[in-house]
């Protein structure tokens, strides 16, 4: 057990960088989608749900399809 | 010229404000890290599993190889998918939403839009692409700082080309269809078609998807650069007719 | 000199003829109002003279060249407002003339002296937000602004007035009264109040065929000297008017009673000041 939190400890120099990018774009897009009440497609609710469970292809889906321009 | 330039300087501007830049760099940026660490944590992940009596799988001590292994199966995968999702509507939504009208009737030429739009998205597509193979490099490096790895940079380019090959897909098809489910759609249809071709031996060797989907065998030594070079030349040939082809429709489209 | 001709000009859409052996001119300076009812073939002909269709047969010469389909280069003299006129939504007003004047090869100096001035004509000067919030009648605003950046010699307008309200049509058509006599102007509509106010010339598209061109003031003289308007102080009977009239040996083809009433569109206009 010591062994692998020595390795986790090892690797957080990946792990941190690619958690603060995996929250940013989530946080940006839950921020996008509950600033803007109109969407290309879907409502909010499934937006709010994409971006939370589908990781990192969840937002990019939403800012492609999923964000209106009106 | 000058209408290349205003026109690609709009679509930069486009990438910009429609967050395309950010989120595609983001997600292959995601799979440039996750690559080398997915590679050091499976064994300890699957170390861990207690399969019944004790008996617990034990995998090698990962390796360079392996983290090369996760990023070409993760930007092979996800990455495309990333590139397709991000693209599908370049070409698109002009048609959908009717925003070439102005542009069109000032005299802009019709292959200025279609040149001006693979030319773009290539580049970002290529910054994205070398992003993450330079945090997946700079992680592997400093990992397994011993390990060499061969023909490394045939990979990375058979990988970079296939991408540029879904972009000239996407344009063409977004071109014909005029929407984006028609351009998203028709681009898996044609990867659908190609992993179906590529379980005969014999196509094998020209299916530009070998070069997405062989390049482990290059990494682990069992196919040649030689091998793949029939593929690179139908691949280049095929980007060159396809970006013809949507010049050509596009002259005979109304918009 | 003509700035557009068109000559026997034919189109169908597979067995619908959509335009049947037309032909008109429209000469410098004027105001041609193109009228016809919604699917006569309006915007069908102007498309066919920014050649964004083929036609079928005929000619469009647009200051004395020939209009190709596919190849656009006599879309150097005309500047075209689509009925409903699509930008990016991404884009702010300024940035959107940038792009156009760009295309056009103007410099950037240029560009930033006319985006300018045309913006203040179509009153967006002080509007800095991004398009994908303006109304329709803004977007229609914008849509004269870059129509007019290359200095067409042809303004080619299909529907301008016909999605908008009472207020941004009376700002379009002092936008279009404005540019009067810089720039012919060829004006698509159905709503002939509009053509009354702007327009001194004009053509009528009825069944795929023009079946009155004419200038509005042979067309209001023909009509003054067969038609009368008569207006009473008290209320009056139609019927006492007509028997005066047989009585003088003269006989209307048409009477009309209780025309007085103030239009609504006036009275809209007046109230949404």
């Amino acid at each position: 057990m010591a062994n692998s939190l020595n390795t986790l400890v090892s690797f957080l120099p990946l792990i941190i960088p690619l958690a603060i990018i995996q929250f940013g774009l989530m946080i940006a897009a839950l921020v996008h989608i509950l600033k803007h009440d109109t969407y290309k497609t879907g409502n909010r609710l499934l937006w709010i749900i994409i971006c939370i469970c589908v990781n990192t292809i969840g937002p990019i889906l939403y800012f492609v399809i999923g964000r209106g321009d009106e | 010229m000058i209408e290349f330039i205003a026109f690609t300087k709009k679509e930069y501007m486009e990438s910009l404000r429609t967050y395309r830049l950010v989120t595609l760099a983001a997600v292959l940026l995601v799979f440039g890290i996750l690559s080398p660490l997915t590679a050091a944590l499976l064994p300890e992940i699957l170390g861990a599993i207690d399969l019944g009596d004790g008996v617990v799988l034990t995998l090698p001590e990962p390796s360079a190889i392996d983290s090369w292994t996760q990023f070409f199966s993760n930007i092979g995968q996800m990455g495309m998918l990333a590139v397709i999702i991000s693209f599908s509507g370049s070409m698109a939504n002009e048609f959908s939403r009717g925003t070439l009208v102005n542009l069109l009737t000032k005299g802009m030429k019709r292959h200025v839009v279609i040149l001006s739009k693979f030319f773009s998205a290539s580049v970002l597509w290529t910054i994205g692409y070398a992003l993450c193979l330079a945090v997946c490099y700079v992680y592997t490096a400093y990992y397994w700082p011993s390990d060499v790895i061969t023909n490394a940079p045939f990979a990375f380019f058979s990988l970079w080309l296939f991408g540029e090959f879904l972009i000239a897909i996407l344009i063409f098809s977004g071109t014909l269809f005029g929407s984006f489910y028609g351009a998203l759609l028709s681009c898996f249809g044609a990867i659908v078609v190609m992993a179906l071709l590529n379980i005969s031996p014999a196509i094998q060797k020209f299916n530009p998807i070998s070069l997405s989907g062989d390049t482990l065998a290059l990494l682990s030594g069992h196919k040649e650069i030689a091998d793949f070079f029939p593929a690179v030349i139908i691949c280049v040939s095929a980007i060159v007719i396809l970006i013809i082809a949507s010049i050509l429709v596009f002259n005979k489209k109304k918009v | 000199m003509s700035v557009l001709s068109i000559k026997g000009l034919s189109k169908s859409f597979g067995k619908n003829k959509v335009i049947n052996n037309i032909s008109f001119d429209v000469p410098e300076g004027s105001v041609f109002g193109f009228i016809g009812a919604n699917g006569a073939g309006k915007t069908t002909t102007m498309k066919m003279i920014l050649g964004l269709l083929p036609a079928d047969s005929g000619e469009i010469f647009v200051c004395g060249e020939k209009v190709s389909f596919g190849a656009t280069k006599t879309n150097r003299y005309i500047g075209y407002l689509p009925d409903v006129p699509e930008f990016y939504g991404y884009m702010r007003p300024m940035e959107y003339l940038r792009l156009c004047g760009e295309l056009i090869g103007l410099k950037s100096d240029e560009i930033n002296d006319r985006s300018a001035e045309l913006l203040k004509m179509v009153g967006l000067a002080d509007v800095n937000k991004k398009i994908k919030g303006f109304s329709r009648g803004m977007k229609q605003r914008l849509g004269v602004a870059q129509a007019l950046i290359n200095k067409p010699k042809l303004l080619i307008c299909d529907e301008p007035t016909s999605a908008l309200d009472p207020m941004g049509r009376k700002d379009i058509l002092d936008i279009l009264h404005e540019i009067k006599g810089k720039t012919t102007v060829i004006f698509s509509t159905h709503i002939l109040s509009d053509v009354e106010r702007i327009c001194d010339r004009l053509a009528v598209l009825h069944k795929s065929e023009i079946v009155l061109e004419s200038t509005l003031s042979d067309l209001k003289l023909e009509r003054k000297s067969r038609a009368i308007e008569l207006e009473f102080e008290d209320e009056i009977d139609s019927e006492e008017v007509l028997r005066v009239l047989k009585d003088g040996n003269l006989f209307p083809k048409k009477c009309e009673a209780a025309n007085v009433e103030m239009s609504l569109e006036s009275l809209y206009l007046e109230v949404a000041k």
